[in-house]
């Protein structure tokens, strides 16, 4: 485009304009994603004790919840620091459900999922007209309001000592203890696909576009009629259904719900791993949750000095590519390309 | 019947009176100027106009009948009232596609996709946006692209009326003249404008009808040649001439 180019349209529009310039094909984006989950799918013949089966599930729900708290922090740029309060809720509304309210366990999976998303939408209200620090501040508040609540309602909740032996899915006449944790790999691996999916759908989407455009310019965004406290509410509200139901698959797989996941350390790590793995990609943080988790596993043997070295790895890569791991396979691909040119 | 009426608009922060009473009606079709030096209020007056950031303190606002004064900005944008922003503006984590993208979404007319696509083409094309610079970030444009990028969203809106604040500010010789032609254009589409400048030759050459500011009130209002000779405009653009 010239530097004051205004010629009329027609004659340097082309006949068949790409749904989505500048941006991969979502056919290519649905092929690889096919094709990775198939790969992932196909771990379980190769990875066969139940300890390595337990870091990939492991890894699975970190993914989830990074990579929806990538939504709200990288798409939407809502500093909510009460993600994991909602992970938390996940695990405690099905520890609930399934043990007091004796609800089928794959029902109460789904149940969890939307009572984080109300519990979403009733911290979104008081941040709507918020910024910066204060919406720190008052998500970081929201967190720890449902931490004590938690704690006060120790008859149901179990207070400091938590819940136990609470109820699993289970599938058919399937043993879900002696399979070496072949099904909840599976169950594991469906709920990041599922989530997966729907972030990726909802980012590519109109929707998802105006959630990055009041990101980027607040009072543009609005004179082009995008409603901020609509748009806040679906970015919150989204990236709290699957957050949910991981913590409700966590308690499921655990069958132990403890106040340690409203603690500031699973935060860390997950904020760790969205940052880590490059903010507003969603896969970065997927991805990140599978470098962070085995490099922490790989690093058992140094013992203290464990996170100590995690911690130092992160600053590296963060002062290196300020982008993360994506941002890295971006400019590896950007210079492959040029490479093959020559 | 005018399209925008204002009568007593007034915005004050603290004691500082920065829109004080201000009355004017621009009619549907016509280029509409507004003219004050550095102060005068005139971004101000865009601002309580479109409500972004802020509507107005008092007075009364109406847009093609129906009062907008207390309305939020996306719901004044969603009526077909479009603005621009003195600055470039534009979503840099978006592509140019997107963006204007964003502006055809959220705008006074609702449609399906594949129309929407077509139809946001058509308005980066219509500002001289070529298709190669479509899969481009936003912020990797020039200042003028980002100023027709920022034109583009607004027309992808389909708006009745658009307030162009000192879409000349920042450009070249050559670019201010490709403006004025893309302005008239955009007129051309049976678009209302209001247009604040503070370069005069640029209002000159464009408005119909020519309204000063100064210190938030109305100095002068008319045919832009009457009023860019009345002794008052003169006098707040060049100081009053010292007694010999």
């Amino acid at each position: 485009m010239s530097a004051v180019d205004t010629s009329t349209p027609s004659a340097v529009l082309p006949k068949a304009v790409p749904l989505t310039p500048g941006r991969v094909s979502w056919q290519r984006e649905a092929l690889a994603l096919v094709v990775g989950f198939a790969l992932l799918a196909l771990l379980p013949l190769v990875i066969t004790d139940s300890y390595s089966r337990h870091v990939l599930i492991m890894i699975f729900i970190y993914g989830v919840v990074a990579s929806n708290w990538d939504l709200s922090l990288g798409y939407g740029g809502v500093f909510n620091f009460g993600h994991l309060a909602l992970f938390g809720i996940g695990v405690y509304a099905y520890s609930l459900l399934t043990k007091l309210a004796e609800m089928n366990p794959w029902i109460a999976l789904v149940v969890s999922g939307l009572i984080a998303v109300v519990a979403a939408v009733a911290v979104t209200v008081p941040i709507l007209r918020l910024k910066g620090i204060y919406i720190i501040l008052v998500t970081f508040g929201f967190a720890q309001l449902v931490m004590q609540v938690i704690l006060s309602q120790s008859d149901y909740t179990g207070g400091t000592q938590g819940i136990v032996r609470i109820p699993t899915v289970t599938w058919f006449d399937h043993n879900m203890v002696r399979d070496a944790k072949f099904a909840y790999f599976y169950i594991a691996l469906a709920m990041l696909g599922a989530s997966t999916v729907f972030l990726r759908a909802l980012v590519r989407s109109r929707t998802g576009i105006s959630i990055v455009a009041l990101r980027d310019n607040e009072e543009y965004a609005v004179s082009r009629g995008i409603s901020l406290a609509r748009q806040r509410l679906i970015t919150l509200a989204a990236s709290a259904f699957f957050t949910g139901i991981a913590g409700a698959f966590y308690a499921a797989y655990q069958r132990n719900a403890s106040i340690e996941v409203f603690g500031m350390s699973l935060a860390t790590i997950i904020l760790s791993m969205v940052l880590l793995g490059g903010t507003s990609t969603i896969y970065g943080a997927i991805i990140a949750s599978f470098v962070l988790t085995v490099f922490s596993e790989s690093m058992a043997d140094f013992g203290a000095w464990r996170p100590i070295i995690t911690a130092l790895l992160i600053i590296v890569v963060m002062l290196v590519y300020p982008s993360g791991i994506m941002g890295m396979l971006k400019s590896a691909s950007r210079w492959m390309t040029r490479s093959r040119n020559g | 019947m005018a399209l925008l009426e204002l009568v007593d608009v007034a915005k004050s922060f603290g004691s500082l009176k920065a829109v004080d009473g201000v009355s004017f009606s621009v009619e549907a079709g016509e280029i509409f100027g507004i003219a004050g030096p550095n102060g005068s209020g005139k971004s101000t007056l865009f601002n309580v106009i479109t409500g972004i950031p802020f509507g107005p303190d008092r007075g009364m606002i109406r847009f093609d009948g129906e009062e907008i004064g207390g309305l939020s900005g996306n719901r004044i944008a969603r009526r077909g009232l479009a603005r621009t922003f003195q600055r470039e503006t534009s979503f840099d984590g978006l592509t140019v596609f997107e963006n204007a993208l964003m502006g055809l979404s959220f705008g006074a007319t609702k449609m399906p996709a594949a129309q929407a696509h077509e139809a946001t083409a058509e308005a980066l094309t219509f500002v001289g946006i070529d298709f190669a610079s479509f899969g481009r970030l936003a912020g990797e444009l020039s200042v003028y692209q980002r100023k027709c990028l920022m034109l583009a969203t607004a027309i992808a809106m389909k708006p009745r009326m658009l307030l162009l604040d000192e879409p000349a500010s920042s450009l070249t010789k050559p670019e201010i003249e490709a403006s004025v032609e893309l302005i008239r254009r955009i007129a051309g589409r049976g678009i209302t404008i209001l247009l604040i400048e503070h370069v005069l030759t640029f209002l000159m050459s464009l408005s119909q009808h020519l309204l000063v500011l100064n210190q938030g009130s109305v100095l002068a209002m008319g045919a832009p040649r009457s009023v860019i000779e009345d002794p008052r405009v003169i006098e707040a653009y060049l100081g009053t001439r010292r007694a010999a």
